[in-house]
């Protein structure tokens, strides 16, 4: 387990672990403060016929909360998670085959579809599918004196005026997804954009060194 | 580029990590102008005119200019030419149905053993381990699995025997074994004698004089993925003297 | 001949057209096609409106309930919206429980409702931790030709603009409420939040309002939903390929002046069926 401590943009500190479970092609788990998220994939794997595509892989997305069922909630951040993750993977490498990415909440303390993004990240990563570049999530709050807030934790969230989460591309700094509550000026949307593309230099960063550490095991 | 490439060998790439394709700036005049050609294995791409990775994994470079990431991958995607141990799921008239951990079943045909005809049949099973070769694979097509080689011959390929297990490993420690002066396996022969058969797809199936010698070499071999040189030959060590 | 290309390769037809700024349907990139709006065709609803964007149409009715508000906000009604995708709309969708994508706008319609505060929930409450007003939004999709997101949201406020609800006291004697329905008066709608979707064409060509064909066939999709002080109320991208400042920038602007154009539309009709009284 790799832990990063943060200070310039306050993100929390996080961490991540890769590959510990042993039967999913990929897996990992990602935590954010208390925000923890675990993350499976299997795949390219065996595609039911009626989901088949003829040209490239089809991609599930399965949030599992922490108590109870998916509900819609989970469902329209499923979306979210799928469609960020079908830009950035090569899926036309892979066609009739299915890739499943299951998302363990293992307990919510803010920033939670942030938290799912990386883990998913890590998790594809290490199942070594191919992709034309990385993600990561970021989440920012607005708080009532129009204070920005990156990674909020729980009681934060509850303190704000907007709330928005954004997936940044690795290579191009670029908005892949976004998602927002609550209302706010366009000016507070940039700022909150150029925010989140400074706090994922940092994710990027510790995603790159925990790789590396990983595989420095067996130079 | 090639040097930008060559700076980089050894080191971590993650996807998305590109080099540009321009030609270097620099061009000797002493030198014959030769357009250098860069070759390409898993885990780099060409998008437009850049050299994108699309894996995480170590660059690895050999001569004169091949260059490919070394990942740690657990699911298997087959390639043309590689051998791997598959089991017989289906039999279905003229082929048999062979599950290799791929995203989907390879076929296998029953001429494809060494001397067999239409009249002699081989003897296979369902549920029958055997080690053959891709004749075919890839992305748009059912992977194909052949027996013999391209002279008709067996070659170590076919039918497994009674006895041995199979198991499963990561596909990175699957090529570190096959690899030539494998250091793991000079490792392994200083234990017990056995007979090792390692696929391609992260499947290897050992064999030794007992079933105890069996199950160690199974567990020493799952366990080196995670280890050091230096922590694998105490292992290996302790493991030899507990034995003795 | 034309019919053959657009079959075979759909992608090539549309890039053909996009290369001469146009679409299919004759339209330009950043135009909208006609939306038309009927209020209050559902009478027995308590509020109701009928929304065509091109072909796509979407019918929002609103019943109103007395409930018992929610223990921890005993001073709040509440608004349960529902979007069904029934395998009436288009042959995408088959019958059974919702799939993902009604249930995915049912979630967006229910955070554009609470982001932009259009309805004040305290509005609903009829006696704090009593008595309140739950509004079931349900939207249905009749006719399914792509951007469902726009003609929802405009659905929902002009049937809110419509809804009417009876006056209620409660006797404090029995403590049963006694429903007026007689004197009936309009819902206090504070904001006018409007969406405005856009799709990516091949990472880098924009187009508004797309059909059900510029769906499919795009790298991403964006709903951009502005109230009338310009405030943003969702930004609302569901991944797919990147987008960079000064297309988001581009969305925004086109977003707002949809917004005025819908509000404007909303009121026009709401005129016309006053005067038609």
């Amino acid at each position: 387990m790799e832990v990063c401590r943060s200070s310039a943009v306050s993100l929390r500190e996080f961490g991540c672990e890769q590959s510990l479970l042993s039967r999913p092609d990929g897996s990992a788990s990602f935590v954010q403060g208390d925000t923890s998220v675990l993350a499976g994939v299997y795949g390219p794997a065996e595609v039911k016929v009626s989901k088949e595509i003829y040209d490239r892989a089809t991609v599930e997305v399965l949030i599992q909360p922490k108590v109870g069922l998916p509900s819609v909630r989970e469902r329209s951040q499923e979306q979210c998670v799928r469609e960020t993750c079908e830009a950035s993977l090569l899926l036309s490498l892979h066609p009739r085959s299915s890739l499943t990415l299951v998302l363990q909440v293992l307990h919510d303390d803010g920033s939670l579809l942030s938290c799912s993004l990386n883990s998913a990240c890590m998790a594809l990563m290490d199942a070594g599918l191919p992709m034309s570049c990385l993600f990561c999530g970021v989440t920012c709050a607005i708080d009532y004196d129009g204070k920005i807030i990156t990674d909020p934790s729980a009681a934060q969230e509850k303190g704000s005026r907007a709330l928005m989460t954004f997936a940044i591309d690795s290579t191009e700094r670029r908005v892949l997804m976004s998602s927002t509550k609550g209302s706010f000026s366009v000016h507070e949307l940039q700022q909150c954009i150029a925010v989140s593309q400074k706090a994922s230099e940092k994710i990027f960063q510790f995603y790159r060194d925990s790789i590396s550490r990983r595989y420095s095991k067996n130079l | 580029m090639l040097s930008s490439l060559k700076d980089r060998v050894g080191a971590v790439l993650l996807p998305g990590d590109g080099f540009s394709l321009d030609t270097d700036d620099t061009i000797s005049l002493t030198e014959q102008a030769k357009p250098d050609k860069v070759l390409c294995g898993p885990g780099l791409r060409r998008s437009g005119a850049r050299l994108v990775a699309c894996k995480s994994g170590v660059l690895r470079h050999k001569l004169p200019n091949v260059f490919w990431v070394d990942s740690q991958q657990r699911r298997y995607v087959p390639a043309k030419g590689e051998t791997v141990i598959g089991i017989v799921m289906l039999k279905s008239g003229d082929v048999f149905k062979v599950d290799f951990g791929g995203s989907e079943q390879a076929s296998l045909s029953y001429l494809a053993f060494e001397g067999s005809t239409k009249r002699n049949r081989p003897n296979v099973q369902v549920g029958d381990l055997v080690f053959a070769q891709f004749t075919i694979a890839n992305k748009d097509m059912e992977p194909e699995l052949v027996c013999i080689d391209s002279s008709g011959r067996a070659n170590g390929m076919g039918v497994f025997g009674p006895g041995g297990l199979l198991f499963r490993v990561s596909l990175g420690l699957v090529r570190r074994l096959l690899a030539p002066h494998s250091d793991i396996r000079s490792d392994l022969d200083q234990l017990f004698p056995c007979e090792l058969v390692v696929g391609m797809n992260g499947r290897v199936w050992v064999k030794s004089s007992s079933i105890q010698q069996t199950l160690i070499l199974a567990n020493l071999l799952q366990s080196c993925d995670t280890m050091t040189a230096p922590q694998r030959q105490e292992l290996f060590k302790r493991v030899k003297q507990g034995a003795l | 001949m034309a019919a053959g290309f657009k079959t075979a390769e759909p992608l090539e037809y549309h890039r053909s057209f996009l290369k001469e700024n146009c679409r299919p349907d004759g339209r330009v990139l950043s135009e909208f096609r006609t939306t038309t709006l009927n209020i209050g065709s559902i009478s027995t609803a308590d509020g109701s409106a009928l929304v065509k964007v091109g072909s796509t149409t979407v019918i929002c009715g609103i019943k109103a309930e007395l409930a018992n508000p929610a223990v921890e906000t005993p001073g709040k009604g509440y608004i349960v919206p529902n979007v069904d995708l029934p395998p009436l709309c288009s042959s995408r969708f088959r019958p059974g429980p919702p799939g993902e994508q009604a249930q995915a706008a049912s979630q967006f319609i229910a955070d554009v409702i609470e982001s932009s505060e259009v309805i004040d929930t305290e509005d609903l409450c009829i006696e704090r931790g009593k008595l309140c007003w739950v509004l079931y939004c349900d939207i249905i999709c009749l006719d399914y030709d792509g951007n469902i997101l726009d003609a929802c949201v405009i659905a929902l406020l002009a049937a809110l603009k419509n809804t009417k609800l009876p006056e209620v006291t409660v006797n404090t004697e029995t403590s049963t409420p006694e429903v007026n329905v007689e004197k009936r008066s309009l819902l206090h709608i504070h904001k006018h939040p409007v969406a405005a979707s856009f799709c990516v064409f091949d990472d880098s060509i924009l187009i508004v309002d797309p059909t059900d064909e510029e769906e499919k066939l795009s790298t991403a999709q964006l709903t951009v939903v502005t109230d009338e002080e310009g405030q943003l109320c969702s930004v609302h991208k569901p991944g797919g390929t990147s987008l960079s400042g000064e297309k988001l920038q581009e969305c925004i602007s086109r977003a707002t002046a949809r917004q005025r154009e819908i509000q404007k539309l909303i009121d026009k009709v709401i005129k016309s069926i006053k005067t038609a009284k």
